[in-house]
């Protein structure tokens, strides 16, 4: 069977792989495609190192970009330059090892991280009958670890800061990202109106994932093993980060374990208090809910049009974009129980 | 909705649950694992879109017309929204159970399993029940 990679391009990225490496040779063995694919691509390698300080074999994914991203995503550069500073914090990103911004290698940037144990797959993760206090428990500190970088952090000088506010540059974002569906659809007008005149004024800012939830960590026998998907991660406010890992959207049919289908918010909470040096604001946290379906229902509509657009025609894409009912609907339930109907 | 001057038969609706049916019943067991998830995707896809075609439009021309008054488009709605008419405790009330009601049948076209049950208020109080209150579960 044919690797991903080319014969052609094999030998130069193994140059320059050695040459990363401080290495004599690397050769690398290809163990296969990771994940959905739908945005970046994920390859399983073996690297064999000979000499140097990283001589012998190590488990790494290589990961670069597709052709088209979607407007949310950080370059493989900037995705790597967040790796490096979550490591740095002691957060369980895969160790971020090489990153290449020169096309002639693979045609795309793409950088090599550290291939973790465990499963990612959020119906499967949550197929526990007790629920798991404990990985929630450490999902919240790896979270308050995390929210502990703060923008003067090296290397992420290139991430832009949220203007006037995170809130309403969320705003603005989503509605520019939903491409004119919110003067079509009243539930998301309705829902960025919601969002703009509940904003929380600006405050601090700090590194957020912006995709933390069930789906997107390693688990292997019951414990977190890595932190995955880091493309989205930005300069917002720390609460962003709490409400998305408990929107309804992620719990994988554990809708009464609010937090990613785990657990309780209780847990997770307690977690990320004791190592974020902040306390949970819970009212915050419903405020960056709602905000979480609507960024999820403008990403959702990306990916549709993805398709609709004829970019990328797949079925997996089309059905993305079919799926704003299942959002709104959360939306709506979140939204009565935050203001019971009424304003 | 549209009258066509030529009906066919089966019409593309029939044909799209047909399919289905045999997609199910004849394929979908003996795909290969590699080949299951976009086998599911497509059991999924033709499912959607036999609801579709059965389905009515989502939106309750009256539930719009009582909102923004007669005529009114989906579009004068949203920028209704968005200019804060809607920002009050009655007005957003209003807008919350057209917006469910929509929500509602746009989830039945698209993932029925994914809807929540509805807490039906009763049409007219009986005299020996309780008269259930908007939200209270």
């Amino acid at each position: 069977m044919a690797g991903v990679i080319s014969d052609d391009r094999r030998p130069r990225l193994e140059a320059w792989l050695a040459e990363q490496a401080g290495a004599g040779r690397v050769t690398l063995h290809e163990e296969g495609r990771l994940g959905g694919g739908a945005i970046s691509l994920n390859l399983a390698l073996t690297l064999t190192v000979t000499g140097g300080p990283l001589a012998g074999e190590h488990a790494v994914v290589l990961r670069a970009a597709s052709a088209a991203g979607v407007a949310a995503s950080l370059g493989k550069a900037e995705e790597f330059a967040v790796l490096r500073a979550a490591f740095a914090a002691g957060v369980a990103a895969p160790e971020p090892l090489f990153a290449c911004t020169d096309p002639a290698l693979l045609g795309v940037p793409f950088y090599v991280m550290r291939r973790a144990d465990g499963i990612a797959a959020g119906h499967r993760v949550v197929k526990t009958d007790a629920p798991q206090r404990e990985l929630a428990r450490e999902l919240g500190r790896q979270l308050g670890r995390l929210h502990g970088v703060r923008p003067g952090a090296p290397g992420l000088e290139a991430l832009p800061l949220p203007e006037p506010s995170p809130a309403l540059d969320c705003v603005r974002q989503f509605r520019a990202w939903m491409a004119g569906r919110a003067g079509h659809d009243p539930v998301l007008a309705h829902g960025l109106r919601w969002l703009t005149v509940h904003a929380p004024p600006k405050g601090e800012v700090v590194l957020c994932h912006r995709d933390y939830r069930t789906g997107n960590y390693l688990v292997q026998d019951g414990r977190l093993t890595a932190i995955l998907d880091w493309e989205f991660a930005g300069w917002s406010d720390p609460m962003e980060d709490l409400g998305w890992f408990c929107a309804r959207s992620w719990r994988f049919g554990r809708f009464e374990r609010e937090a990613g289908g785990i657990a309780d918010r209780a847990d997770f909470y307690a977690g990320y208090e004791e190592t974020a040096g902040r306390r949970v604001n819970p009212a915050a946290v419903a405020y960056w809910e709602a905000a979480a379906y609507l960024r999820w229902a403008a990403i959702a509509i990306q990916q549709g049009l993805r398709h609709s657009s004829g970019v990328e025609p797949s079925l997996e894409l089309a059905l993305t974009g079919r799926m704003l009912p299942e959002i709104e609907q959360d939306l709506l339930l979140h939204l009565d129980a935050v203001d019971g109907g009424r304003a | 909705m549209n009258d066509p001057m030529m009906r066919e038969e089966p019409d593309g609706r029939g044909l799209v649950e047909i399919a289905l049916k045999t997609f199910r019943e004849v394929v979908l067991p003996v795909v290969p694992a590699e080949q299951r998830f976009p086998a599911l995707m497509i059991a999924n896809a033709l499912s959607v879109a036999a609801r579709e075609l059965a389905a009515g439009d989502p939106v309750d021309g009256a539930a719009l017309a009582g909102l923004c008054g007669d005529g009114a488009s989906l579009e004068d709605l949203c920028a209704a929204i968005e200019a804060g008419a809607f920002d009050g405790a009655e007005r957003q009330a209003a807008l919350r159970a057209m917006l469910w009601g929509l929500t509602r049948r746009r989830l039945a076209v698209s993932n029925p399993k994914y809807a929540v049950p509805v807490a039906v208020p009763h049409p007219a109080p009986l005299p020996t029940s309780p008269h259930p209150r908007r939200g209270e579960e």
